[in-house]
Formats: structure tokens, sequence, C-alpha cells
């Protein structure tokens, strides 16, 4: 009798409250500051139409992670994380959006898009100018595990792509690069902590809202800035998880986040937080002109997700390899 | 008339039988199932591909640093966590309280925010980091920084077990020893130390089984780097991030089987040592 008093009230407690304006954001780690402001732009423009004040949330974690979390049941309406791979793996398990997601949205469903560049330490010291320098004898570099971090599989295709493009043994570079990192953090984020805040390490490859985060966060004269001269095009990609909506009204509001990603006002934020975006007609033109000209391969020039992540990340690739076959 | 009096158990808490139903059916539900859906699995996976993902450089390697590092945290959470606990039992000093009450924190802390804590002391530009390093001894990202991550998780559980039984010790029994001849080493030897054995036994088993699961707190200050210093819960995470459930289950269990044998161990040494000194 008591158990069953404790269950009912347990399941009261547990279960998520009804409200027909919500809506939950599942986005990766570096996206923090971003959504914080969009949300709230987003909200205002929401109630400037006419409707009530809707209740946004947004969770933040590693991309992989995240994905799960969405696939094990968590009830995102809206999901915007650090590759495609991962919203593919939520359509492929769960059935909950079409596979066809990516083609929804303009650009890919990749509102804003970003790029790998080295943070070093105050005048760079070891003189660390492209990826040929990372291989150097003596010099440290800091980057997550891309077993484990979405933002560190882009670093290790970046520099994978820089050595095709350079006439280097790819997995002979990348192997050489990776015997220089002291510490694999989990996650983007931990990686930019252990670099900045730690003092590890020569060079960070970081994401570059990430480098520009960490020099205005952390002070403009301990880091600079090493654009490498030739990149990757990363695309965050965000989609709607049509499983996951209760109604109508969800899904307008649901619609109507994502779009408002596309507008000037949306990718004016996203510029603002050192994304690089499509449309510049509204931004700050300060932070438009912030992003150098490079190089950018994409990842379908490198194959496409479908084929690069099995043969790189999975059980076993090229990655694996790096580690334990030498 | 032995067993008889197992049967008729008088307890001055009523309703024996509905609370430990309640209990069973709370140990099913917390433990036993998610234990039985790990190994449920694995068996599904099959014996042969759980070897399969068990049997590979980069796993035992971090099998072996995780049981080992654990093994040796424990050991040293025995002998300072017993010294520690007779300290607090028996000496009175000013700030004796606060020191007391500071042993349970790392129980209360998330994981986490202790290894936040310890990298940023231990790093190489953190405080007691830079003293290191100047003698060229790193702590921080190598497998020192591991193990004694492992030993402030697990410090609370030797001395929060010993404490109890050094409490009941009287120092009559200390003054008999001396009274009776033995000098100060041969009554720790053969009076104290048997007496603290088992409470401290049970201690080092859980400090063990703590610092064998334990992530958050080991993830910041351990550098990851596969071979060297990656410990076998990251490697389990890494199987999650590639959606793999069976391999991270076949890890899981690899954990668990050793574990289990190294509990058994310890327990048997428990009953071992309990026989040879007599009940305390």
């Amino acid at each position: 009798m008591m158990i069953l008093r404790t269950t009912a009230l347990a399941l009261i407690l547990l279960a998520p409250a009804a409200h027909a304006e919500s809506l939950l954001n599942v986005s990766y780690d570096p996206t923090r500051e971003l959504y914080r402001e969009f949300n709230e732009a987003f909200a205002a423009h929401w109630q400037a139409q006419g409707n009530p004040a809707p209740q946004i949330e947004t969770s933040h974690g590693g991309s992989g992670a995240q994905a799960r979390s969405v696939i094990d049941g968590l009830n995102a309406q809206v999901v915007t994380l650090a590759l495609a791979g991962d919203i593919d793996r939520i359509a492929q398990d769960t059935g909950k959006l079409p596979e066809d997601w990516q083609t929804r949205l303009p650009h890919n469903s990749s509102p804003y898009t970003s790029t790998i560049v080295f943070l070093v330490r105050d005048g760079n010291p070891k003189g660390i100018a492209d990826w040929g320098d990372l291989t150097a004898d003596g010099v440290e570099v800091i980057t997550p595990n891309p077993k484990t971090s979405g933002g560190a599989r882009w670093n290790y295709l970046a520099a994978w792509a820089w050595a095709e493009m350079n006439g280097r043994d790819p997995q002979d570079f990348v192997g050489q690069l990776f015997a220089n990192v002291p510490v694999l953090d989990t996650g983007a984020r931990g990686s930019t902590t252990t670099f900045a805040q730690r003092g590890i390490g020569d060079v960070l490859l970081a994401w570059e809202n990430e480098a520009y985060l960490a020099l205005e966060e952390l002070g403009e004269d301990s880091f600079d800035i090493v654009v490498p001269s030739l990149s990757i095009l990363a695309e965050p990609p965000v989609a709607l998880v049509d499983g996951n909506l209760a109604n109508d009204e969800q899904r307008a509001l649901a619609e109507a986040y994502l779009d408002y990603l596309y507008t000037p006002e949306g990718q004016a934020l996203a510029f603002k937080h050192f994304y690089r975006a499509w449309d510049d007609s509204a931004a700050d033109p300060e932070d438009v002109a912030r992003f150098p000209e490079l190089e950018l391969v994409t990842i379908d020039d490198l194959g496409g997700w479908a084929t690069l992540q099995p043969e790189h990340f999975g059980d076993g690739g090229i990655f694996d390899q790096i580690y334990t076959v030498r | 008339m032995a067993s008889r009096a197992h049967l008729v158990q008088r307890t001055a808490i009523p309703g024996l039988g509905l609370s430990a139903g309640i209990t069973l059916f709370m140990l099913l539900l917390v433990v036993i199932l998610p234990i039985g859906a790990l190994l449920a699995k694995g068996a599904s996976f099959g014996a042969a591909n759980v070897w399969e993902v068990v049997n590979r450089p980069r796993v035992w390697a971090a099998l072996w640093l995780s049981f080992r590092l654990s093994f040796l945290a424990a050991a040293f959470n025995l002998v300072f966590g017993v010294i520690l606990a007779w300290v607090l039992v028996r000496y009175r000093f000013p700030g004796k309280r606060i020191i007391d009450a500071a042993v349970d924190l790392p129980f209360a802390l998330p994981t986490a925010v202790a290894g936040i804590a310890l990298t940023a002391l231990y790093a190489p530009n953190g405080m007691l980091g830079s003293l290191t390093n100047q003698i060229g001894w790193q702590i921080a990202y190598t497998q020192w920084g591991i193990w004694l991550a492992l030993v402030f998780v697990g410090l609370p559980f030797v001395t929060r077990t010993v404490q109890p039984v050094i409490e009941e010790i009287e120092t009559e029994v200390e003054e008999a020893s001396a009274t009776l001849g033995a000098g100060r080493l041969h009554t720790i030897r053969h009076v104290i130390l048997p007496m603290l054995m088992p409470a401290a036994l049970t201690g080092f088993a859980l400090s063990l089984a703590r610092a064998v699961g334990e992530y958050g707190s080991v993830i910041f200050i351990a550098g990851n780097i596969p071979l060297r210093t990656e410990i076998a819960p990251l490697l389990i995470v890494i199987q999650l991030e590639e959606y793999n459930y069976d391999a991270a289950a076949a890890i899981g269990i690899a954990m668990l089987v050793i574990s289990f044998a190294m509990l058994l161990a310890i327990n048997l040494i428990q009953i071992w040592s309990r026989r040879r000194i007599g009940h305390v």
C-alpha cells in the first residue's frame, strides 16, 4: 500500500509538466552562449507576433551524448548538434525524423558554420603557422579525443585534409600529430580549459568560435589566433524532431524557432557569437570582418560522413590504429 | 536449540517480514535488475564477441591501469585511513571537529568538482603542481594524478568504517598488554591491529570498489592518452559515443567480473582472518 502510494507520488513528481508552448533544444557544448541570447531574442520575436510567451529550454553536452539522450527518449523538439552524423543516428534509430532531414532547411540545415583554427600563446613563441608545424619535435598540441568529441573529429579531418593536399601521407601525419598530444580531453570545452587555464600545450586546435570566445573571456594579451592555410568547413546542423512534437501549436513554434536562425536577426547573433553565417545584412560589420579568408574543404570533398565515420572513428578504425599499431 | 532461536527472532521493530520484503524488492529494483540487464546485454552479444572486445591491447591496458591504480589507492587509504581514524578518536587538538567533518567531504562533493579542483591544484601551473614540477615530477595528466584522485574519493570509506571500532577499544586493553610486559610494537601488532583488521579490510574493499568505477573525478586529471593514462570507464564512454552499446556492455562485464573476483578474495581473507583471530 505504502509502496503504491510512494510510486504514485514519484510518478506525479517525475511526469513532465504539459505546456503547449514549450520547446526543448538539445544542443552541443560550445553553443551555450549563442543559444542563451538567441532564445531571448526569439521569445521576444514570437511574442511580438501576438503569441504567448514560449518556454524555451536548451540542454548542452557532448554532441554524441546528447544524440544518445534523444535516442533514449529525451523529449527534444529541436536538435542543434555538432555533426550531421549524430542527427542521422537519431533518424535511423528512432524514426522520429525522416532520413533526408538535412534537405529540409537551407545550407545543409546548417544556419551557421565554423572552421578549425589554432589558438597559440601570446606572441606565438613556437612560431606555429600551419598544420605542418604541429608535428615538430617539442610542440605540444591540445585537442579533445575524436572518439568522444564531435569538434575533435573536425580537427582530425582538417589535419588529414591538409596532409592530403600537401603531399604528406595523411595517416602518418595525423599519427605524428596525435603523438604530440599530452592530454586528450573528452570535449571541446575541456580542452580549452586545459590549454588556457592549466597552461598545458603550445597550440590548441579549436572551433573558430571557441578560439574567439577564449580570447574574449580569458584575455587577448595571453593568446593569439593563427589561421592555417587550409581548414575544414564545419557545418553544425539543426533539425526538427517531428516525432517529439505534441501538437500543431508546438510544431509551429519549433518551425518558427529554426526559421528564425536563418533570418537576418538570427544570423547577426551567430556572427556575434563568432560563427560564420550566411546572411550578414543585419550583422555588425565588425563581427563579419573578423573572419579571415582561408581555403575550406568540405566533408563531401573528403568522402562524406557516412564513409568517414566508420573508416576513421569506428572500432578499429584509423584513429584506433594510430594508438595501438606501432 | 540454536536453529530454533534463529527462527523465533524477537526484535523491537514490528513487521519484520514486511520490511524485509520491501528491502529485498528495492534491492532487486535498484541493484540486481540493472546488473542483470548488463549481463543480458552481454549474453545477447555472445561470449565470443565479449571476449573479442575485451581482448584488445588497448582494453587490457585500460583495465590493468584502472585496477592497478585502484588497488594502490585503496592500499594507501588502508594505511592512512586507519591512522587518520586513530588520530581522530584518540587525540584532542584544536579544529578536530572540523577535520572530522571534512573527512566526509569527498562523499558529498560531485566527482567532477573534485576532479577539476584536483587538476587546478596539481596542473603544472597549479599551486602544488608548480612546486613538484620544479623537481621534475609531474602529477596532473600522469598516472600519479589518477592515483591521487582515487585516493581522494576513497579515503572516507576506510576512516569511517574503522572509526567506530577504534572508539570501542578501551585504553585498558593497551594498558593490560603493557602490564603483561609487551612493548609498544608488540601491543600494536598483536592486540590492536587484529581488532581493527576486519573493519579495515571492509573499508579497503569499499575504497577499492569506488575507485574502480570512478569516472568524473579522474577524467579531468588523467590525460586520457590511450595505453598510458586511459582508464577503463572512459573506454566504455567511448564505445557509447560510437553508439556501440554491445561493446560498452562487454567492457562493463569485464570490469564487473574482475571486481567481483577481487571483492570475493577480500571477503575470503576477511573470513580467514576472523577465524584466526576470533570474533572481535
